[in-house]
This record gives C-alpha cells, sequence and structure tokens, in this order.
C-alpha cells in the first residue's frame, strides 16, 4: 500500500460505549476510580447517570483503526490527551490523517494526527501516533 | 465524597525521583482476551498483547496500582485525577506469556494554576524489557491532581 502525506486513515467505529467494557475494565486495572463503575457518583459531578469511559480504553479506539490500516504490529508511538471525557452510551469514531513519511533504520515510517470525533462536541481525545507502513 | 486537604507544594516536588520496586509481569491469554473484548476489536494473532495492554501491565508490574499512585500524589478524590496524557512507546509488540521485567519513577511533579484552576502535576514513567534484556516498551503517565481548595 503507498501512504501519502495527507492521507486519511480509514476510521473505526464505536456505535455505543457499554458501560459493562469499563466495569470489565476497572476489574484488570484495579482502578479504584468510581467515575468508571458507579453512575451516581457521575451524576453527583454534573455528568448524567452515566458512566466515563477509562482513557485507556478510548486510546484503544485508536489501537484498533491503526491495526486494520497497517496491520497488528505496526504502532511504534502513540501520544494522547484527553480534553474531555468519553461517556457511556457514547457513539464515536476514531480518525487520523498521515502528516509526514520518513525513514528510520530501514523502515518507513508515517506520522500521523489522530482524533476521536463525537457529534456535538470538540474531539474527547486527540494526539498524534508513528505507524510503521513497512510491516 | 469527603475530600482530603491539599498538600503542600513541597510535599510534591519531593516525590520526584521516587522509585517504584519493580518487578515481573506475564500477560496471561485470559486477561488479554478480555481486555481486547473491551477495546472491541478482535483476538490479535499470533500471541500478540493487544497494544491497551500497556498502561496496567507496567503499573502492576511494577509492584503499585492506580490507588497508589493517587495516593502518592495525595489526590484529594478517587475521581479527583484527570489525565493529561498517556505517550506509549512500542520498541517490540506486546506479546502473552512473556515475562517483562519492570521499572518505574516519578520524573515530574509541580503545582500549576492554570484558568484560575490550581492542580498538581505528576509525571510517572516506566520501561518494559524482554528476558533478553530488550528495551520493549515505554510508558509515560502524566496526571493531573485537582486541589479543589486552593
Amino acid at each position: 500500500m503507498t501512504v501519502s502525506v495527507g492521507d486519511d486513515i480509514p476510521e473505526w467505529r464505536m456505535e455505543s460505549v457499554q458501560p459493562e467494557r469499563m466495569r470489565t475494565m476497572a476489574a484488570i486495572l484495579r482502578d479504584p476510580n468510581p467515575v468508571h463503575w458507579d453512575k451516581a457518583v457521575v451524576d453527583e459531578m454534573g455528568h448524567g447517570a452515566r458512566t466515563v469511559n477509562q482513557g485507556p480504553l478510548g486510546l484503544s479506539y485508536m489501537v484498533n483503526m491503526l491495526h486494520e490500516w497497517m496491520g497488528p504490529t505496526c504502532i511504534r508511538r502513540i501520544v494522547m490527551r484527553f480534553p474531555q471525557f468519553v461517556m457511556s452510551g457514547d457513539r464515536v469514531i476514531a480518525m487520523g490523517k498521515v502528516t509526514a513519511i520518513r525513514s528510520e533504520a530501514g523502515v518507513q515510517l508515517a506520522d500521523c494526527d489522530i482524533w476521536l470525533e463525537r457529534e456535538g462536541s470538540d474531539p474527547p481525545l486527540e494526539g498524534f501516533a508513528t505507524v510503521s507502513v513497512t510491516d | 465524597m469527603t475530600l482530603k486537604p491539599a498538600p503542600s507544594k513541597e510535599s510534591i516536588r519531593a516525590i520526584v525521583g521516587h522509585r517504584f520496586p519493580g518487578g515481573k509481569y506475564t500477560i496471561e491469554h485470559w486477561e488479554n482476551f478480555l481486555l481486547t473484548e473491551c477495546t472491541g476489536a478482535d483476538p490479535l494473532p499470533d500471541g500478540l498483547a493487544h497494544p491497551v495492554a500497556l498502561f496496567h501491565v507496567p503499573i502492576l508490574g511494577a509492584r503499585t496500582s492506580i490507588g497508589e499512585m493517587f495516593a502518592l500524589g495525595q489526590a484529594e478524590a478517587d475521581n479527583s485525577i484527570h489525565i493529561e496524557s498517556y505517550d506509549w512507546e512500542f520498541f517490540q509488540p506486546l506479546k502473552e506469556q512473556v515475562e517483562y521485567d519492570i521499572t518505574a519513577e516519578i520524573t515530574e511533579a509541580d503545582r500549576r494554576t492554570e484558568d484560575g484552576k490550581t492542580f498538581d502535576r505528576i509525571q510517572f514513567q516506566f520501561d518494559l524489557a524482554d528476558p533478553a534484556g530488550v528495551h520493549t516498551a515505554r510508558t509515560t503517565i502524566t496526571w493531573q491532581y485537582k486541589r479543589s481548595s486552593l
């Protein structure tokens, strides 16, 4: 596959962020933060009776997008910022665009801007990734 | 929820250089399966672990926990932490059934005020090496600890 600066990465969709997955994740992570499993706490914080998706789960949607694009060992680096919460029930779409192509130790790398899109809000996650495009 | 009082700026700065005990961690198949399912993806081939494992594997492998990381920063409550960023670097893919050696320390800690809100910004760095000593991955976690009383 030929990759060029300006290319859009094929998007990856999470049609509805599931609270059950947050609970499983909280157990595996041993995460004591109740915002991921107790909607009453989130309601008290003014965000409605929903739960807040773990940051790593939102990041994983970016990973899934990159894997579907360039394969399961393509990721070299991901840097992600989290300006807004992703909530249970949200429909989110992982998106990205190639910003540079370069070569390092004989491997062709693509630098990409990546972000999570949600209708009616600014991107809740945004950052960049470096991906091998020669795998 | 009762909030704990804000710590002094000096006590936050003093945690820079704190090293966690470190240790070993092996990603089990069941763990990788459940993690991958949580992401909405299908299991990866060839014993590859989903990269999302680079969050909890370093923390637990370094013999710490999210709870201890909250406590080291003297969080006012368990729901008072905001993620600033995660920086994940993969030098090799993560795999199931490989015993990783993990080292970790606090690399930055300081008080900041932005948009009229005060918080402590704390950065944790974790490194993973495979049994041959090959540097496999590095993760840098930057969290903001809200200080509502300041």
